[in-house]
């Protein structure tokens, strides 16, 4: 493209010169061009504005008592109030549950006579072990992880979950209470 | 007897007047036939807009002092008043929520009502409003914006009396604070059934119409036609699934790894 | 057409005439009436005569800023109250009243965790006449949800959003998100049991939102996280706290009521340039 079109209304048939290519329509391109970066620019630096990089948040984890204290076969509200955690005992196997309806966040209720939750917001079941039966909740309940730490005592930490069959029912979501306490303890 | 401006002497102000003329000469003062019946805005629309905002405001006086705004307990995060129920203009999605998931109920339904009220304008040909024009019956546009607002104020109204304690269903002459046995869990419908039925469903909402009335495909145009019809699909599958739940305890009709409807 | 007509002669009032009907030097009353009125002053503000007076209606109308959304005449059958129900003014007058109430409320009211309810509890106990200015505010609130429901009923129904109003129905349907918006973030503030489960329902919502909501279909393509989606976007966290009140509360006091304000502008004036309001059926 080196002979370019002649500029219009005159006779000069020369290639344009580095002036002519510059033209008018060439700066208002590059003005508009730069105007739609630099708003573009700004427009993405406000989203990102919109996110916080530091929350003041509560913390995710606390220490629930002695882990053998638990009775078997019953469901723990008393950690809800303060840490929205049900401690769960089955026989040798401790878990806890994040009291957070996985529908919409609500805090569902413990109904012992009937041994499920039921969320008060849509109305979600859930069983003992946290899976939904009844009502819109997708998923089952979170399980958070669950420790035995230096001095004996349950470390619980809702910043590690896992609700998925199978991965939900090995460490660290599940502690196993009798056999072998110092395996428990090294891993 | 109508007053027009020309006719009518004017301030002094020059400038008023001219201004004055210019909105006569912009702006036709009213439909020039109709001339004869027209009033003034001051004092007949005035002083009428004037008594209107006297009652309005008067009830509101009335209502605060007579009922209190309601304040619950402190916030709490970790105990959800049972039932937790939302203010009355949402309590229609509420209820939505218990019979599809939230990114449907909550994001994806709601945007296309708003969606689909925005064009309702443009997709609604039967235009005799205009001048002149006489209009014809609107049989879709009527029947189908009055069964939308009737289900949004029938899930609102079952949302306030018909839900109690965790969400359970009440009859108006049951008592909301004894705890309801659930009775039974939900089950949803396997692949191989639901797939194929969203299919069809899908189809006979797309073909449907045209069958019933030709003439509504061929005044529309395809592509209004198409945009009508999946509104009325998806809007008629609402009070389906509904059905489905309340009836017979379905889920899920279809359920897939990746959203389940 | 017009240009060509001769333009209406123009009978040219002399300054002392000027309040018709009113002839200067009539008695004590009436002078003081004249001078105060025909000061400079008094001209520069008011710029019509009486009203009382036929011929100074439509300038009063026309002069007026906040009569001049009116026309200056409508057909007789447009004030038929059954035409409009008046709904599309009340809905005004209702965000009149919430804006007026609500700012009274913002002299008592900080956007605190640890303070928001207290300050409700003082409302409704320690200032005088608080829990008449809450009570007013909160009804107002849901009498304007009502309004506007009815206002976008009546237009439906009698057809008002055909040719040549369709967008100002468009305007309209964004101006009812906006009252439902202005409800939902006011829902938060005071702080309260109701305020904290709405609004985490509502945002765990926005979090389920397909691509972009961490719980949402489809979220792994983005990577949307707890920490990174709309629903952190929205609450400024990963859950309802201090953060959310705040943003709940400058876009509740702020940054609604601006938008809606320009809505309002656009729609009224769009009533006018689309010819008036359209005819009853
Ligand atoms: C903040 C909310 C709103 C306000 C303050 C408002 C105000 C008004 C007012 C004062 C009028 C004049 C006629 C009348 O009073 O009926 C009007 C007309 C109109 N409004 Fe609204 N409105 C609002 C929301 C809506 C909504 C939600 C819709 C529809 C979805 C809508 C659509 C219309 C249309 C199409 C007209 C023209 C009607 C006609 O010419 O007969 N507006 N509005
Ligand atoms: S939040 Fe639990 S059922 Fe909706």
């Amino acid at each position: 493209m080196v002979a370019a079109t002649p500029v219009e209304g005159t006779q000069d048939r020369r290639p344009m010169s580095v002036g002519q290519r510059l033209s008018r329509r060439f700066f208002a391109i590059l003005g508009l061009g730069g105007l739609a970066g630099v708003v573009a620019a700004w427009s993405a630096g406000l989203v990102r504005f919109l996110f916080p990089r530091i929350l003041y948040e509560p913390p995710m984890n606390f220490v629930a008592g002695d882990p053998d204290a638990y009775r078997s076969g019953e469901v723990e509200t008393r950690w809800q109030k303060d840490h929205r955690v049900w401690v769960v005992r089955e026989g040798e196997e401790l878990y806890a549950l994040i009291a957070q309806c996985t529908h919409l966040g609500c805090t569902p209720t413990w109904f012992a006579d009937e041994q499920l939750f039921k969320c008060p917001c849509h109305g979600s079941n859930f069983t003992r072990a946290g899976d939904p039966v009844a009502g819109p909740a997708p998923s089952p309940l979170y399980r958070a992880s669950v420790q035995r730490g230096m001095d004996g005592q349950l470390q619980v930490n809702k910043a590690i979950s896992e609700n998925r069959p199978g991965p939900r029912d090995a460490a660290p979501f599940v502690l196993r209470l009798k056999s072998g306490q110092r395996g428990e303890r090294s891993a | 007897m109508a007053e027009t401006l020309e006719t009518m002497p004017v301030h002094e102000d020059v400038g008023q007047a001219v201004t004055v003329r210019r909105q006569v000469a912009t702006h036709p003062v009213a439909d020039p036939a109709a001339g004869a019946d027209d009033v003034h805005v001051w004092p007949h629309l005035v002083y009428r807009e004037f008594l209107c905002a006297l009652a309005v405001v008067g009830l509101l006086l009335l209502l605060a002092l007579l009922f209190n705004a309601p304040l619950e307990d402190r916030a709490n995060p970790s105990a959800t008043p049972n039932p937790a129920k939302a203010a009355w203009y949402f309590l229609g999605l509420q209820e939505l929520l218990v019979y599809f998931d939230p990114w449907f109920a909550g994001v994806v339904l709601p945007s296309l009502i708003l969606i689909g009220l925005m064009m309702l304008p443009y997709l609604d040909l039967n235009r005799g409003d205009g001048p002149g024009q006489v209009e014809e019956p609107r049989r879709l546009a009527v029947p189908f914006f009055s069964a939308g607002l009737a289900l949004w104020f029938g899930l609102i109204l079952i949302g306030q009396y018909f839900r109690g304690l965790s969400w359970a269903w009440y009859w108006p002459w049951e008592n909301w604070n004894i705890p309801k046995v659930t009775e039974s869990f939900t089950w949803s419908f396997p692949v191989w059934l639901g797939l194929p039925v969203v299919l069809l469903y899908g189809a006979a909402g797309a073909w449907l119409p045209a069958r019933i009335s030709p003439r509504f495909l061929r005044r529309l145009g395809w592509t209004r036609y198409l945009i009508v019809s999946v509104f009325l699909t998806i809007a008629a599958a609402i009070p389906i699934k509904i059905l489905l739940r309340l009836l017979l305890n379905v889920k899920y009709v279809l359920k897939t790894p990746w959203f389940n409807l | 057409m017009m240009e060509n007509e001769e333009p209406p002669k123009e009978r040219v009032v002399k300054p002392q005439e000027a309040l018709e009907g009113i002839e200067a030097g009539k008695g004590f009353q009436e002078r003081l009436i004249h001078k105060v009125t025909s000061s400079e002053l008094w001209r520069s503000v008011i710029r019509h005569g009486s009203p009382a007076l036929r011929r100074n209606r439509a300038l009063t109308v026309i002069s007026n800023f906040f009569l001049h959304l009116h026309p200056l005449s409508i057909p007789r059958r447009a004030l038929a109250f059954a035409h409009t129900w008046c709904m599309g003014g009340i809905t005004f007058l209702l965000f009149l009243v919430l804006t007026v109430s609500g700012v009274l409320l913002m002299f008592y009211y900080v956007p605190e965790v640890g303070r928001a309810y207290e300050d409700m509890k003082d409302l409704q106990f320690a200032v005088s006449f608080g829990m008449l200015m809450r009570n007013l505010h909160r009804w107002s609130a849901h009498a304007m949800v009502v309004a506007v429901i009815l206002h976008m009923m009546r237009v439906f129904y009698s057809g008002a959003y055909k040719p040549p109003r369709q967008f100002n129905w468009v305007i309209g349907v964004s101006l009812l998100v906006l009252t439902l918006l202005l409800s939902f973030t006011g829902y938060l503030l005071p702080w309260d049991q109701l305020s904290l489960w709405a609004i985490t329902v509502g945002a765990n919502m926005a979090g389920a939102t397909p691509l972009v909501g961490y719980q949402g279909p489809f979220h792994e393509l983005l990577g949307a996280r707890v920490d990174n989606d709309v629903r952190f976007l929205l609450l400024g966290g990963t859950l309802v706290g201090q953060n959310a009140l705040l943003r709940f509360y400058v876009l509740h006091c702020i940054v609604l009521p601006l938008v809606a304000v320009l809505g309002m502008a656009i729609h009224f004036w769009r009533v006018r340039k689309d010819g008036g309001i359209s005819k009853p059926l």
